[in-house]
């Protein structure tokens, strides 16, 4: 799945969040969006899954012009995304393991595997000791757990993940992490991961687009990371 | 998850929205099928009144036996009479001391000459009693009084109309308090999961995906509604069954024929069906619009 901004604005009213933002993103790369709070990394996420319309320019994505696609089209493309939302989106009255089997439903994922995938996801994010407890009775980072899994149970071509260890502690930041490197390794799987901890950014070295005031700074290095790391630590210094 | 799952699955999260919801119908579908019985009631006793064709012509007082002969034989030229009985004035005492037996009171004052001799007469064709009524009518020098099934059919006919249009006007009423209900009640439930169709819409979800279960929900109290106020009513019109039938006797006011009420019973399902889906789906354009 190809992914394209060309010159992609957003305006909240008089606010100009996204100003001239163009960047394109091949099948298998896994991407981080860095920037400070506000810098309008969520709301790139959102325009992916046109959840927001572009104010101007072109979102195009598998082909499909986001701005004139239709409703069908649309869901479609969503339901090759998994998405881990930054606040989990995950429905409060459904179990864990119930979440997990609605997203399987809604991409019509064959009804005599659904029970095995759930198993399967439930055990690759380890939460089997969770899978029968409804979102207001686990933990930040089961339920980003929870979130990862039904991402990855639609076995998606992309997954969008917005500040998924802003919640976590280091250790569950880093497995979390671990984890999306593999599925990204593993299965070809395009994963964009916006942060603003630039350390997981650094170790990984993979490509970056690092926003600020709604604008691209850098769009594209491996290593541009490390130079932003090593002049916060001067900074500190 | 299946549609119908998660269907069940609202309809136990709001247990007391959906109880409303399930009452108003089966009370709308109760009256519905009351209606329908009673309806069903007043046509057995019009087809009882139109199946006895008869019409008897009293006679004016003094007429002699020619006069008497002249009208029997005008009535038998006719088409489709079965039979003209002449009453005589000794006649029509013995019928009257007959049906008084019991009250010596009203039998003893009566006499022949103060009753008029009449003329019965029975057709085939409903049609002939209308042509004999228009004739003799107007022939006031021989006939004192017409009394024919006209009369009752018509004072039935007003009264079946009646009923049939309060009737109507009632199931219209309790059909759209049903309607409404069903409507608000899915847009309130709609309104409650707004978060959950947000998700799944951004999922992937179809636009159709997110309101089917809204759909089956509707459907559900539409087909209950009917099932379970048929039943209630059918249950009421055999526990009455033999005391309203006494009361119409010799017509048989509530039948006990299955195949009516399985129809009955069939059709308000269905039409149960036609309004949940209808109007669940005005709630559902009304509520999901993303």
């Amino acid at each position: 799945m190809e992914i394209i901004f060309d010159k992609v604005d957003k305006n909240f009213g008089v606010i100009n969040a996204l100003k001239d933002i163009s960047f394109e993103i091949n099948q298998g790369e896994f991407v981080f969006i860095v920037g400070h709070s506000g810098a309008g990394k969520s709301t790139i996420l959102k325009l992916i899954l046109n959840q927001l319309k572009a104010s101007n320019g072109k979102i195009t994505i598998d082909g499909v012009d986001l701005s004139h696609g239709t409703k069908d089209e649309i869901d479609q493309i969503r339901r090759k995304i998994g998405v881990i939302f930054q606040d989990y989106q995950l429905i409060m009255d459904k179990s864990v393991e119930e979440n997990i089997a609605l997203i399987l439903d809604i991409v019509s994922y064959p009804k005599d595997k659904i029970q095995s995938k759930i198993d399967e996801v439930i055990k690759q994010v380890n939460l089997n000791n969770r899978r029968f407890l409804f979102p207001s009775q686990l933990s930040g980072g089961e339920l980003q757990r929870a979130a990862l899994a039904r991402a990855l149970a639609i076995e998606p071509e992309v997954i969008l993940a917005d500040e998924p260890t802003g919640n976590l502690d280091p250790e569950n930041a880093w497995n979390l992490v671990k984890l999306l490197k593999d599925i990204n390794e593993k299965n070809n799987t395009t994963i964009i991961m916006t942060t603003h901890n630039y350390e997981i950014v650094e170790s990984l070295n993979k490509r970056k687009i690092e926003i600020k005031d709604g604008q691209i700074v850098d769009s594209g290095s491996k290593d541009s990371s490390k130079k932003h790391i090593h002049s916060k630590k001067h900074e500190r210094n | 998850m299946s549609a119908i799952k998660t269907t069940w699955h609202h309809l136990r999260r709001s247990p007391f929205q959906s109880l409303i919801a399930l009452l108003v119908m089966v009370f709308s579908f109760f009256v519905i099928s009351i209606f329908i019985i009673i309806n069903s009631g007043l046509s057995q006793v019009l087809v009882y009144f139109e199946t006895k064709p008869e019409i008897t012509l009293f006679l004016k007082d003094g007429l002699d036996q020619t006069a008497v002969d002249n009208i029997q034989k005008e009535l038998a030229s006719y088409e489709n009479i079965k039979q003209i009985k002449f009453i005589s004035k000794d006649k029509a005492l013995e019928i009257y001391k007959e049906e008084n037996k019991n009250n010596p009171m009203l039998t003893e004052m009566v006499t022949a000459s103060i009753l008029p001799a009449s003329l019965e007469v029975t057709v085939s064709d409903p049609k002939t009693l209308e042509k004999i009524y228009q004739n003799y009518a107007t022939r006031t020098d021989v006939i004192d009084e017409i009394i024919y099934q006209k009369d009752i059919i018509n004072s039935l006919l007003d009264w079946t109309s009646a009923i049939r249009k309060t009737g109507i006007i009632f199931i219209v009423i309790v059909g759209l308090i049903g309607f409404f209900t069903i409507s608000t009640i899915i847009g309130m439930k709609i309104t409650n999961r707004k978060e959950e169709i947000k998700i799944s819409r951004l999922l992937g979800a179809s636009n159709f995906y997110v309101k089917k279960p809204f759909l089956f929900e509707g459907a559900f109290y539409g087909i209950c509604g009917g099932f379970i106020g048929s039943l209630l009513s059918f249950i009421i019109a055999l526990i009455f069954r033999s005391s309203i039938n006494s009361f119409f006797q010799p017509v048989v006011f509530i039948d006990t024929n299955l195949g009516f009420y399985g129809l009955v019973l069939l059709s308000e399902i269905f039409f149960g069906s036609f309004i949940g889906l209808l109007a669940s789906w005005i709630g559902v354009k009304r509520y999901i619009k993303f």
